[in-house]
Parts: C-alpha cells; structure tokens; sequence
C-alpha cells in the first residue's frame, strides 16, 4: 500500500525482446500529470528510462501509453483522474514495437496512414486562387468531423482488430481516408476507395468502437470506417463517388 | 579522426535539420526541384512532423489575401511591429511569397482552413495588424499545416533521421565550407556525421531557457548554440518575446508556462491582482487587449508589487462572459484546462507572461544563405525578418515561407556544390568529447541546475531589465556553464539515455543565455520585446542598429549595425496616398 502523499508507480522497462516492471515512489502533487509522473522518475530515480513527449499540451501526439490498462496521452491526463489507491500502472502504447521502455516505433502507424491512401492529390496549383469551400457542404462537414486528428496511435492502440491482423490499416489511417473521400478538391477520391477496400482495409473491422471510445480528441473513426464500408461497397456496383 | 570514440558516417546530398514548418517545406521544395536521383535526407529530433513548434500554433497565417488588404499593408505592419529594426527585404519576401506559400498549402498540400459562409478564405485581425489578414483552422491552425505537410513527405522519396540530434556544425579543415553535421542516434546513442552537399538548419529557436517558456519540451536552442561554436554571427540575440498568459500550475508540472491563447483577452477577459483587481488600464488604455509586449510587462510589474507569497502570477477571468458562452466559444482551452484540474469558464486560472519566441537568429540573406558555403538557416534559427517582435500569425508564415525557399535554393546550388567535403577533424574530435563530457563527471542533478538557469534569466533577462540585473545575469550564467562542465550523469548507457539529452540541452540553453545578456546589455534603449527600465525610450527610429553577436575563442563580443532602410524610412509608409491608415474598426 503507498503512503500518503505518495505514488507507488510500475512502470515497464525492457525494449523488443523482454522486459519486466518496476516500481516507483513518486511525491504526489495537486497538478500533476501522468507526464509528470514520468517525467520526475526519469530525473530522479532512473536517469536512462526512454520516453517521449514533445508538446506537452495535446497537440502533438508524441506521449501516449498505457495508463493502468488504457491506452491515454500522459501530458493531459491528471494522475486523480486514473490512479486507483495512488497506484499507477504505465506501459508502452500496444500494437506498435517497442524501442525501449515507454518509447514505441511509430513507423508502422504511419506507413499504413500512408497506405490508406492519406496524402491529398492536387488539382489546382499555387498560382491559381484558392478553391472556394463551402463549411456547410455536406462533404466539407463529414471531412471536418475527423480532420482534427494529431496520429497519436491511441485508437490504434485500444483496437482489438489491429491487435488480431496485423495488415490491417487501423482506425486513424481510415479515419484520414474518409476525409479525403470527402474532400472534393482530392484529386485521387477512387484510390482511396481503392486503397481501404483491399485485404487490410475498412471491412476488416467488426464495429467495436474502441477507437471512438478511447480518441482523446473525441472524435468518431468508427463512423468514419462505416463511411468508407458503405462508400466502397457502393462503388463496388459501379456507382461514382 | 577522433582518438578512440567510433563514429558511423552517412553522406546525402542535401540535408534538412526539422520537421517543423521550415523543415517539411524545405523537404518538399526540394524533392519538387532538385535533379532526380538527389538524396534528401531530413533529420530531427523526435519523430517526423510531431515535434517542434509549429504543430503548436494556434492562431492562424498572416496572409495579404484578405478583402482590400495588400502586401504592402503586410509590409508596414510586419516593420512597425518589429520597430524598424527588421532587414526590410526578408521581411517584404516574406509577406509577398505568403501568399503564394498559402494558396500552395491550400491547392497542393491539401490543407482547409476556415472558410465564409460563401466559401471564400476567412481572415481575421490579429493584435497589430490594419487589416483582417489571419488565416486559421479553428485554433489548431499548426496541427492542420503540419498533418499535411507530413503527409507529402512521408509519401516521397525523403529518407528520414528520426530521434537524431544534432550536436555539430562541422567544417571543412579550412572553415570555408560546412562539411556536414554531426548527430546522436538518440535511440541507439551512436554517433553519426551525416555529410552533405547543402544543409539547412531549421531546428527552431525556442526559449525555453526562462522559468516560464511555451515551446515543445525537445527545444534548447541547439541550433544557434551550434551557429555560436561555429563561429556565426547572430542578429538580435536580446530579441525574446513573452506570451503574456502561460498557464501557472507549478515547479513540478510540465504544463506551467503552456499558452492560454490570445483570443481569451480579445474576447473579453479579465486579467485581475491578487485582490481580484483589473489592472491592465493602469498600464494601457487598452487594457486587456494591448499588444503581447504591453500586456507582458503589466503582468510582470503586477507580480513584483504583489507580496503573497501564495499567489505567483495574476488571474485570468472569463466567467463574466458566461460560462457556458465560454465553453462555446473556446472549447479546446476549456478541456485543456479541465484536463488539468482547472475551470477556465466558471473559475479562476493563474497565468504568468511565459518566453515564447525567439526573433534573433543566425544572420542569413532573403536567399536562406548563411555566411558559410553549404549551410542555409530557416525558421526561428534564422534572424531578420521580425526585429524587435513578431506580429502574431508571422511566425508560421516566416518558417514556411523560408523553409520553401531553402528548399528550392538548396537544390539549384547544388549543381554548384557538387562533391561532398572532408571534416575538420579537431573539430569533430571536439565536439564529440564535448558531448561525451558528462559520462566522466560524478553524477549530479542536472534537472536542478536547469531550474536555476530558468530563475537567473527570468530574474536578470526577462521581461523588465537593467544594466546591474544583466550583468549580474551574466556571471551567474557563468556560475551555471562552470557547474554544468563539472555534472555528470548516473545513467551510462548511451542509447535512449534522456538525462544525457536534458544534460546537452541545458549546456545549449546555457551557451545561448549568455549571449542573449550581453546581447540585451549593449541595446541601451527600448524597442518591441526588449525593455530596459534605465533606458526605456526606443531611441532615434533613423538612426536604428540591431546587435550582431559573435563568439571568438571563449568570448562572446557583441558589436551594432545600423539598420538599412532600404524599402521603407522611419516616418514614411510605402502605402498609396489616400491609403486608409487601417481597415480594422477597433485594432
């Protein structure tokens, strides 16, 4: 049982191959964060723990991990929020491989947001003025719905189908297809239909919704793939998007 | 070559050291014009696109596209912000190529920000301007350009360094040309010289040497500190500018000093005392929403009257505005802070002005060109374009728009440069003992020290400065870089070794602190973000010079340079006549 005024923290340390956890006492404080946790572990008590952050305030998407089971950024996650008993449990993000510690490779999170065909196409140039977009088209607002993502790997993380098939491309990937599908000034709508209706694509998703239970930013991926089911199968009997 | 430490080598042709709004830019201007067959390399310190800070604007994009508004308009408020200190041609390239950087961003790079009704680009009026020019997206205007960004060059034939730091601008043995850079693999502690034709320096500025400072946590001024070794000069180093509402939680919680954005004191909000008074209209007829400089200094003088040793900072107050409006109308800054145990529509919320911008940089030319062959510097490194402050909303137009350009003359003068240039092998040798200096010491703390480099600047280089308070500054900085020189670190493993990188952050923080003090000690007068309390008048405007820092040996000289008005003269505008002064009704 931790004392009052403390934090007694397991923290995971191992890189690829294995890797055990460690407890912690970490001093408590009234504003403290998960980062912070992290953090003053890393300055006093184990000076080569590998963890990563950047912006510290949710936009960059660098720091999220497993917080007593669940995946979360730690910059923005109040320790009263998750710890039970004073008791914190941190771990690397799941479905990505670990570097070292609490450090994840991103790499393959973003190869399959490039997979998924996430790379807007142009059509105009910059010598030509700037396409007029109406914020109440139906195309802008379904864009908008998911545009706000920061690819933090969360939803990648919590989703049970990633987990099962590797190849699949994962919620935030389809969730950036959907908005270039929903894009009118894309210039490749048909090959990101063409990219999320293969082997790895939107079908594979059985509708758990982890992703949209889980995103930090609380936007809606699973609305988003079921989009793109209807999309693609509608484009599978010759009709236009 | 270096006695006993092993070094991998890499050679490209062009390198780019950033992933923020300079850096992706440069990656993809290059890529579109460079030879086929060019190896571009793109180098940072975290991962691609996720760290540095142009993901973190908020505000938006100054951009003369705006009904009625003009480049020239851009121009002149882009010179009375900067106090006619800026070099006038890099800031007219830079509000001129804006445009065309933002219809590329928009048509080529995919990115949608906020539109009218009728579907044309919306613009607002940042603090400053004459003219309703600030594109956005919402208030995470960054997060929208560096998504895309990202995205068009993860999707090219860039090869990517990521979690590498650079810790050496290497020459060749005659110092006239840069060989390549030397960097750390952070993740297996490697060292790698990674050589190349033409390498641009983008790393951002990014103060976070003071107590209170906004930019993303891998930021320690790496850039100008390797800039400094190699000898450049570095063009108003005193420049630093506060944001005047950075959140107060604490010594212990990395959210101290994150920004609570401007749009809060726009709208309405009060900043109060310790006895719950409005106090800005004591220091500014405009109150609350007087510029970032004005606002900062009335904070910083609120602070040092207050003697409640429980309270540090003052209060911002929204809930006179209704908080549920308040929740309407910033619902991003009302989660941030209830995600941190803080109720900003119905509360209180402790603010304090916090370092967030850097206007000094490496002297360059509006080509991007440094004064050494083979290294060009864009962004927040590169000095020139803003003076003696930045207008809200030029900061990401200066990274792109030079980040652009860097990218497109890398890849021309590469034809030039054609072979790839031997180091200088003392200072390769140098720089790696450098680095590996703290693994010989007996460990010690190096978080603490870094706190006390943060008071002392706070305290003798902040907001308000004297001549005593600096130069006191600049011998306890020396107290620092001795201290620093002597700590090591427990942890021996190289790789993935985060108190080796806090160790050589801070010994580049410490570097460029110094300058900074002795750069804010030879301006003795007041212009934009630099205020002197013994001399607080701007000086003669005709007669303006803008400090050139340089470091020979272990000394740091400082001398002055007038500045050239070679667009515009102080007093006169390059408006048409009959020009409307401005075309804001309330600015």
């Amino acid at each position: 049982m931790a004392d009052n005024g403390q934090l007694e923290v397991s923290v995971w340390r191992g890189d690829s191959g294995s890797g055990r956890f460690e407890s912690f006492r970490v001093p408590a404080e009234d504003n403290q964060t998960v980062l912070d946790v992290v953090s003053w572990i890393q300055q006093n008590l184990a000076g080569d723990l590998a963890y990563r952050f950047a912006c510290r305030v949710g936009m960059c998407g660098s720091c999220a991990m497993t917080v007593n089971g669940t995946p979360r950024w730690t910059c923005r996650t109040h320790v009263k929020k998750v710890a039970r008993n004073n008791r914190l449990t941190i771990a690397p993000l799941a479905n990505l491989p670990v570097i070292r510690d609490l450090a994840t490779d991103m790499d393959p999170f973003f190869a399959r947001w490039i997979g998924a065909g996430g790379r807007f196409v142009p059509q105009r140039t910059r010598d030509d003025p700037v396409a007029p977009v109406r914020p109440d088209s139906p195309g802008r607002q379904a864009a908008d719905a998911g545009i706000e993502c920061i690819n933090c790997g969360v939803c990648h993380a919590a989703c049970d189908t990633v987990a099962a098939s590797p190849d699949y491309l994962g919620p935030a990937p389809l969730q950036r297809a959907w908005t270039l599908v929903n894009d009118e000034r894309h210039g490749a709508r048909g090959a990101v239909l063409a990219a999320v209706s293969g082997a790895g694509g939107c079908h594979n998703c059985h509708s758990m919704g982890n992703c949209t239970a889980h995103c930090p930013k609380e936007l809606d991926p699973l609305r988003a793939i079921a989009g793109l089911k209807r999309a693609t199968f509608l484009g599978a009997f010759g009709k236009e998007i | 070559m270096p006695r006993s430490i092993e070094f991998e080598r890499h050679d490209t042709d062009i390198l780019i050291l950033g992933s923020g709004g300079a850096g992706l830019f440069a990656a993809l201007h290059a890529q579109q014009t460079a030879p086929a067959g060019t190896r571009i390399t793109i180098a940072v310190k975290g991962l691609l696109g996720k760290c540095g800070c142009t993901r973190m604007v908020q505000g938006g994009y100054n951009v003369a596209l705006g009904p009625g508004d003009s480049v020239e308009r851009h121009f002149m408020d882009t010179i009375h912000g900067g106090k006619w200190l800026p070099n006038q041609d890099m800031a007219w390239r830079l509000c001129e190529q804006a445009v065309v950087r933002v219809r590329e961003l928009e048509n080529e790079v995919g990115c949608v920000f906020d539109r009218n009704p009728d579907g044309s680009l919306h613009h607002k009026a940042f603090a400053g301007q004459t003219a309703d020019r600030t594109v956005h997206k919402g208030d995470l205007t960054g997060i929208e350009i560096i998504n895309r960004l990202m995205e068009q060059v993860l999707s090219r034939p860039v090869e990517r360094l990521q979690e590498h730091r650079a810790i050496g601008l290497i020459p060749t043995p005659d110092g006239a040309a840069l060989s390549g850079v030397l960097m750390i693999d952070m993740r297996s502690g490697a060292f790698r010289l990674v050589r190349a034709r033409a390498v641009l320096m983008a790393t951002g500025g990014g103060p976070s040497m003071y107590r209170y400072h906004t930019p993303s946590g891998e930021k320690a001024m790496d850039g100008l500190a390797m800039a400094l070794r190699l000898g450049l000069p570095l063009r108003d180093m005193e420049m630093v500018q506060f944001h005047p509402t950075g959140l107060l939680a604490g010594d212990h919680t990395r959210m101290t000093g994150t920004v609570l954005e401007e749009g809060l004191r726009g709208s309405g909000g009060y900043l109060l005392d310790h006895q719950g008074r409005r106090f800005m209209f004591d220091h500014d007829p405009r109150g609350e929403r007087a510029t970032r400089d004005v606002v900062s200094r009335g904070i910083y003088a609120e602070m040092r009257r207050n003697e409640n040793p429980d309270q540090l900072g003052v209060f911002i107050s929204m809930a006179h505005l209704g908080p549920d409006n308040v929740r309407r109308m910033f619902p991003g800054m009302v989660k941030r802070c209830a995600d941190c145990g803080f109720d900003l529509a119905g509360g209180l919320v402790e603010v304090v002005p916090t370092a967030h911008y850097f206007m000094g940089g490496v002297v360059v030319d509006p080509d991007t060109r440094s004064g050494i062959e083979g290294l060009y510097v864009a962004g927040e490194d590169a000095g020139g374009a803003h003076g003696a402050n930045r207008l809200g909303g030029n900061g990401v137009a200066n990274s792109t728009v030079y980040g652009g350009i860097a990218g497109e003359v890398m890849a021309r003068d590469i034809a030039r440069l054609r072979a790839l240039r031997e180091p200088d092998a003392a200072v390769l040798e140098a720089e790696i003992d450098r680095a590996l200096r703290p693994f010989a010491q007996p460990a010690g703390h190096v978080q603490e020290l870094r706190h006390r480099l943060q008071e002392i600047m706070w305290d003798d280089v902040g907001v308000m400065r004297t001549a005593a308070g600096l130069e006191r500054g600049i011998g306890r900085v020396a107290e620092i870089a001795g201290e620093l020189a002597g700590t090591g670190i427990a942890a021996q493993s190289r790789a993935f070794n985060p108190t080796w990188h806090d160790w050589l952050n801070l010994a580049s923080l410490t570097e460029v602190s110094e300058v900074i003090a002795r750069a804010a000690l030879a301006r003795e007068n007041s212009r934009g973000a630099h205020f002197r309390e013994d001399f607080p008048e701007p000086g003669d405007l005709d007669a303006s010079s803008f400090t050139v820092a340089r470091r020979s040996g272990d000394a740091v000289e400082v001398t002055r340079e007038p500045v050239r008005f070679t667009i515009v003269r102080p007093g006169e505008t390059i408006l048409p006549e009959g020009e409307p002064e401005t075309l804001v009704e309330n600015p």
